[in-house]
């Protein structure tokens, strides 16, 4: 996880350090092993670690993230224009690419939901679940079974086809 | 000391070496090993030649270790370290430079930090990615994906084109041969004038 996270998404488990109240003169083990582990693990990684952020401070550059422009639709191509099909067809891989992170990032917060709550998560990560299963039932309706060489074009027939069914049912639904 | 009436060899004396050096050099030899310590010599004992070292008795020995050491019968293991140790000579002479490298790289370079891309500037094609090596291949070794992508768009409209003028060609002849006024389907055929007419205006009477 990087440092910055979205604090309310991944939100963490209220603290409650609870007040000291000693009423023996022995030291704490706890205390002991926790400063032993200090001083010979987390000091010198620290240290380390901030020597070489000093060293990366000298010479800084940056990353960006790609924006691609929209292009026209398959649905709004002409008919033997295959130059606006390609476009099409490479936006449509970029959205599926982008569809599958969604779906990633749907399933990483429900479990970390469901680590966070411990054996409380069945009431307590409703709405994580929620959005989980809205996600998965688009994602399956417009994506699913279409196998491994899917296209822009076989998705959109199979639009085409759910499509028609909804149109079978609400005409059954009227007739009937 | 050599006797008086010694005279040197002459295979010897043209090398420089006199044969009293070698003698005097055997003397002292044997003169030291009759003076080394007894028991050093014992497998030299019993010798009649040496009266120097007389044969000791036979005493039963007992070890401090775990007995009589045993010539142990096993296949060579000299194959097997030979294998190892070249292994891992030649997988060390480039992965401890290469290691090394990538080292310094993250620590002295580090990777990129994320950013906004800024109003008016059009980042060029290395500078989306992440590590500093990743992005010295992407400057210096790869194309940018533009260019593939301008590449293919290229080559579907040449192929689009193609197909476009061979179906037109195909309507064309079809066309051409149906109407016969186009530049096909064309065929010579003799001169008008070339034609003897004159046994066709009067009748065969």
């Amino acid at each position: 996880m990087p440092e910055d996270w979205d604090k309310d998404v991944y939100r963490q488990p209220d603290s409650r350090t609870p007040e000291v109240d000693k009423k023996t003169g022995l030291p704490n083990p706890a205390v002991i092993v926790s400063k032993l582990f200090y001083y010979t693990v987390d000091l010198p990684v620290t240290t380390f670690r901030d020597w070489v952020e000093r060293q990366r401070e000298k010479n800084k550059f940056y990353y960006y993230h790609r924006h691609f422009r929209r292009v026209p639709d398959l649905t709004e191509c002409t008919l033997g224009d295959f130059l606006c099909y390609y476009e099409a067809e490479m936006q449509w891989r970029r959205d599926y690419k982008v569809d599958q992170e969604i779906m990633k990032i749907l399933q990483e917060r429900l479990r970390a939901c469901q680590q966070r709550e411990g054996h409380s998560y069945v009431q307590n990560c409703a709405k994580e679940l929620e959005q989980f299963k809205q996600g998965a039932k688009g994602y399956q309706s417009r994506y699913g079974d279409l196998g491994a060489y899917a296209s822009s074009r076989k998705c959109l027939m199979k639009q085409k086809h759910r499509m028609i069914e909804e149109k079978e049912r609400e005409q059954a639904a009227s007739e009937a | 000391m050599a006797p008086a009436d010694f005279r040197p060899c002459d295979h010897w004396s043209h090398r420089g070496v006199s044969k009293m050096a070698v003698l005097s050099v055997l003397r002292a030899a044997a003169a030291l090993v009759a003076r080394r310590p007894f028991h050093k010599l014992q497998p030299l004992a019993g010798n009649s030649l040496l009266k120097a070292f007389p044969a000791a008795p036979k005493v039963a020995v007992r070890h401090g270790s775990h007995g009589k050491q045993m010539f142990v019968i096993k296949s060579s293991q000299y194959y097997d370290t030979r294998f190892l140790r070249l292994l891992t000579f030649y997988t060390l002479l480039t992965g401890i430079p290469v290691t090394v490298f990538i080292t310094f790289v993250n620590i002295f370079i580090g990777e990129a930090e994320l950013a906004e891309i800024p109003e008016d500037y059009v980042p060029e094609h290395w500078e989306y990615h992440k590590h500093p090596i990743t992005r010295w291949i992407a400057k210096y070794l790869y194309d940018p994906p533009e260019k593939g992508y301008e590449k293919m768009m290229a080559l579907i409209s040449i192929e689009e084109e193609k197909a476009d003028l061979r179906l037109k060609q195909l309507e064309v002849r079809r066309l051409m041969r149906e109407r016969g006024d186009g530049a096909w389907y064309q065929y010579e055929t003799l001169d008008k004038n070339l034609i003897d007419n004159s046994h066709k205006s009067n009748p065969d009477y």
